[in-house]
């Protein structure tokens, strides 16, 4: 059977899928814990990129920058949090809708002050080529940072599921209230949802300057998507965002080769509005 | 009530004055903006702050009345009824897309806003009888009521003024309806309000279609003042974001807030980036969103709701 | 002020043998409007244009002679030596806003004509309220073809719109035929989705049709995508002979990164925009190499007019170091065109302005454009303006198209990726 180009969009489609499952794990786990969507979760991406930015000015390559990039963006959340986020929440559920927006305008702003508005890419020398399998074609940069991904949701997955920290961070995101009665410390809880949230994303912007480059506007093209992604697999849940991000990056690359590339991202906007119609809760949320 | 109207009227003369003494084409485009936008934030507020659904989506209606003014001067109708059928067609797709979509709740609801949004935008973009991503420019008629196109800017205040006091009406009389006390239950806690017989979905819907209506009517009088649409600058997610935060910087749910939001916005946007952004670098994007940033964290109910509370205080201190 | 004087001080060290004659105080100004992005998204770019449109404006106010149309001509010789006056404008790359300043540079400073106003949506708003006020517009820069086939009266345009520049690509294409013994048929035709993108990719589709070209696959594509890997998908399918293309600078990059992961080394023509950006080839160094792109302007070419250097110097004081380039050239190239008609005019009536406009004709040679001369059709539109074609040859663009300004040959096959 001639399948064509069908294995490689697959792959392409995964692929795609795994970095915007990174940037979208550490926006449901804020929200999971706090009800609190960060609209200025691109502009954390945006801040990310420009950190592997300056590290490979030094001469460290992002793969390895991202640590260091992912500790200061933890550092950089839990700070936002502290002087920032802690106020909205004391508001109407609306305030931390428009102080994250601001938080948005105010970045930008912020960045193109001091970048301007260039386009910058790393010239990573290490990772340029291509791997061969079968009629299939794998970049390098698009491998590791895949893989990067990959990583650093076990890592995360691991974190929630079987640390004590972990745990009582399910329990402030399950009842706020409960939680504070069996001792937990909800502010510490928030912040460190804030910190690793970020620091996901961090992650993420390391591993993204290996294929893509940054500008000040470059948090809108992926933050987009990563609302629709948390959406579609329900608010607050780590594996949905992780399903939901692989199913948008599939959906986007075979719908853009098979209808068209100008409405590529059609497929995707409806396949949210289908799934939250069917299911209001989203793939994997709880009601 | 009655306050509400006598401010109203104070604020109509006044801004009619203002804008017979000035003459000077950019503050008359100012005041037009910020009018526009008033209306704009304002019908944004019956649905997501009287209602409580924030949408993000409202560039979809705004287009609808942009192109419905357009399609009429491209194929020689009178504008008039290229405004009624943008209306119409606004008013159609509130009910189509908000019949489903008010099943959803929270941010589930603005997240299906804006992807009604940008299904709604990629495919202007794509389609030949509304001249796809090139868009439609308005073809020059002699000035008057009936081309709907003027050599100055008076009759653009004038009309935008109207357009302002007639929603600023409306919500008055919203606020002192059934349907408003209904709306604000909803707000407050739906399954209460459902307990009691309130069928929030009905009520919402109609607070979504009369919202898109209004906003369509600003988006035809926008494209007939600038006589040309086109996707980028009509229908794009900042413009039903910037919609969104001229309701919420001036005050959800409150009858002066959207106009204050839209003062605020069409100063900060069209005089400082005038005056600051000379450099290009941003720095009128970095007041504007430290402003907002300072109105979530400190006063939450923005800026009406700011008024607001200094009158109550000096009338506690009286 | 300051700026002036060191400009018009180098400018006198620089030119060898220029008449000095006395400074008289200008009496007379000729208040002329300019429309660019000096803030918002443009900003910087709007900055340049208007150190361009200043240097030329001082060039023509001086008195030393440089071999450009009405420079060192002391003011307006034909109007008592009055002073060219520039009043700027800011649009923010606003549609509704350039209308705005349009409308006061109008009623409020009384300009005789208007110069403006970069982006194509910006100068379709302003050059309607010319239109309406009956005051000359003279664009330089933008390319939307529909800009002068609206049928305006006062609308002109200098530059070469994307029609043309879309023409010159199929032109290279059928000089490297025959120099190259080479029979390319199908065409992949990939734009991004916005204005730029979807004029140019209408164009391009009627012109192969009438050249007898197939087009193999048409990829629209949303200018603000994250990956483009089902639109190379969909060119490599399609089996095609060369690809034209139409990117900003961030998805330009993004499509040279795919086609080279996906092995596709089928020689690339573009249509400027991302891939004459400076951060072209510093974002993809070596693998830039051997792209064509469609380019307005370059100062590595067999220069025609030798002052071209000598007014770069000047601009480099004004720029803060950076080069001459399309935009600023053609901005520059306005100023002198308008100064030239307000000569011929005799007067400062809109009408008389605008007639002798309509009678332009300019030699090339005494411009800093390679261009054959500035002359304009009935339509506003100078016909005498056409592109270059450039070759990223070694990292360095170089002009390979047209023959009589080229700096290089172009090479040609282009090798596969895995021998770049």
């Amino acid at each position: 059977m001639e399948l064509g180009p069908l294995p490689q969009l697959l792959v392409s489609g995964v692929l795609a899928g795994f970095v915007f499952a990174l940037i979208a794990m550490g926006l449901t786990l804020i929200f999971g814990v706090m009800d609190v969507v960060n609209f200025a979760h691109g502009e954390f991406l945006m801040i990310a990129m420009y950190l592997t930015l300056g590290f490979s000015l030094v001469g460290l390559q992002p793969v390895l920058a991202l640590p260091f990039v992912a500790l200061a963006l933890f550092l950089f959340g839990a700070f936002v949090y502290r002087i920032f986020v802690r106020r909205l929440l004391e508001g109407p559920p609306e305030a931390s809708i428009f102080g994250t927006f601001g938080l948005l305008v105010l970045l930008q702003g912020l960045a193109q002050f001091f970048f301007t508005s260039d386009v910058r890419s790393v010239n990573n020398a290490w990772f340029t080529g291509a791997v061969r399998l079968g009629p299939i074609r794998i970049g390098e940069p698009e491998l590791v940072a895949a893989l990067g991904a990959l990583v650093v949701a076990i890592v995360l997955y691991v974190f929630i599921e079987y640390t004590e920290t972990g745990r009582g961070m399910r329990a402030t995101s399950e009842d706020r209230i409960a939680a504070t009665l069996m001792g937990i410390d909800v502010q510490r809880m928030n912040a460190l949802a804030w910190g690793i949230g970020s620091a996901c994303v961090g992650a993420a912007g390391a591993l993204l300057m290996l294929t893509y480059q940054v500008y000040p506007r470059v948090g809108a093209e992926f933050a987009l998507t990563a609302f629709v992604v948390v959406a579609l697999g329900g608010f607050g849940s780590i594996q949905g965002a992780f399903v939901g991000a692989i199913l948008v990056g599939l959906v986007e690359v075979l719908g853009g080769f098979y209808i068209s590339p100008a409405v590529k991202l059609i497929p995707v906007y409806l396949l949210y509005l289908i799934v939250v119609l069917l299911r209001p809760q989203g793939l994997l949320g709880r009601r | 009530m009655r306050s509400g109207l006598v401010i109203l009227l104070v604020t109509c003369v006044a801004v009619a004055a203002f804008a017979l003494i000035v003459q000077n084409p950019f503050l008359l485009d100012l005041t037009f903006a910020a009018l526009l936008y008033a209306v704009l934030g304002q019908a944004w507020n019956w649905v997501s702050g009287y209602a409580g659904q924030v949408s993000f989506g409202h560039a979809l209606f705004f287009g609808c009345g942009a192109y419905g003014a357009a399609l009429a001067n491209w194929h020689h109708f009178s504008p008039w009824l290229g405004i009624a059928s943008g209306i119409v067609a606004a008013a159609a797709i509130a009910l189509a897309v908000g019949f489903p979509c008010f099943a959803l709740r929270g941010h589930y609801f603005s997240i299906a806003t804006i992807a009604v949004a940008a299904i709604g935008e990629i495919y202007v973009k794509n389609a030949d009888w509304l001249n796809g991503a090139v868009g439609i420019e308005f073809k020059l008629a002699s000035a008057g009521l009936g081309s709907l196109q003027f050599t100055s800017k008076l009759p653009w205040v004038f009309l935008a003024l109207a357009v302002f006091a007639l929603v600023q009406l409306a919500t008055i009389a919203l606020e002192n309806s059934r349907m408003g006390y209904y709306l604000r239950a909803i707000r407050a806690n739906q399954d209460a309000a459902a307990s009691v017989g309130v069928d929030a979905r009905a009520w919402e819907l109609r607070a979504l279609i009369a919202s898109a209506a209004a906003t369509a009517l600003a988006g035809s009088l926008y494209a007939q003042y600038t006589l040309v649409v086109e996707p980028e600058s009509i229908l794009a997610l900042p413009i039903s974001i910037s919609i969104a935060l001229v309701g919420v910087v001036g005050g959800l749910g409150q009858l002066w807030g959207p106009a204050l939001g839209a003062l605020t916005y069409a100063f900060l946007a069209k005089y400082v980036a005038a005056q600051l952004g000379g450099s290009g670098r941003g720095l009128d994007l970095v007041i504007y969103g430290g402003l907002i940033c300072l109105i979530a964290a400190l006063r939450p109910s923005g800026i009406a709701g700011y008024v607001r509370e200094l009158f109550a205080r000096r009338r506690l201190a009286g | 002020m300051k700026r002036l004087i060191a400009a018009l001080g180098a400018a006198l060290l620089l030119a060898t043998a220029g008449p000095v004659a006395s400074v008289q105080a200008a009496d007379k100004e000729i208040v002329i409007g300019s429309i660019l992005p000096l803030t918002g998204t443009f900003a910087q770019t709007g900055a340049l244009l208007k150190a361009g449109q200043e240097l030329a404006r001082d060039l023509i106010n001086g008195h030393v002679s440089y071999p450009v149309t009405m420079a060192g001509s002391d003011g307006i010789p034909s109007l008592g030596h009055a002073k060219i006056k520039l009043i700027f404008a800011d649009s923010q790359g606003r549609p509704d806003q350039a209308a705005t300043v349009a409308e006061q540079l109008i009623t409020q400073d009384h300009v005789v004509a208007i110069l403006g106003s970069y982006t194509s949506a910006t100068t379709q708003t302003a050059s309607l309220r010319a239109e309406q006020y009956k005051i000359p517009f003279l664009n330089p820069d933008s390319s939307n073809p529909q800009l002068t086939e609206r049928g305006l009266h006062w609308f002109f345009r200098i530059s070469p719109h994307d029609g043309t520049f879309t023409e010159n690509m199929f032109q290279f294409m059928a000089d490297l035929k025959k120099a190259k013994n080479w029979n390319p048929k199908r065409i992949a035709l990939v734009h991004e989705d916005t204005l730029f993108g979807k004029g140019f990719g209408d164009v391009t589709e009627e012109i192969a049709k009438r050249e007898g070209y197939t087009i193999a696959t048409h990829v629209a594509y949303p200018a603000n995508t994250s990956e483009v890997q089902s639109e190379v998908q969909k060119v490599k399918a399609s089996n095609p002979d060369v690809i034209f293309i139409a990117s900003y600078l961030s998805d330009s990059l993004l499509y040279m990164k795919t086609f080279k992961q996906q092995g596709v080394d089928i020689p690339i023509i573009a249509q400027d925009a991302g891939f004459v950006d400076p951060g072209f080839i510093a974002g993809l160094g070596k693998d830039a190499n051997y792209m064509f792109t469609r380019d307005t302007y370059a100062l590595n070419i067999k220069q025609r007019n030798l002052g071209v250097p000598l007014i770069n110097e000047l601009y480099k004081q004004r720029s803060g170091g950076k080069n001459l380039d399309g935009n600023v050239a053609r901005d520059f190239t306005a100023v002198t065109v308008i100064a030239d008609a307000i000569n011929r005019a005799k007067s400062t009536q809109p009408e008389a302005i605008r007639a002798a406009l309509a009678a332009t004709n300019i030699d090339g040679k005494r411009t800093v454009m390679p261009w054959k001369g500035i002359k304009f059709n009935d339509h506003g539109q100078n016909t005498e303006g056409a592109g270059l074609i450039l070759q990223i040859q070694d990292g360095q663009y170089q002009t390979v198209w047209p023959g009589f300004v080229a700096s290089k040959p172009p090479i040609f096959p282009i090798p596969a990726w895995d021998k770049r």
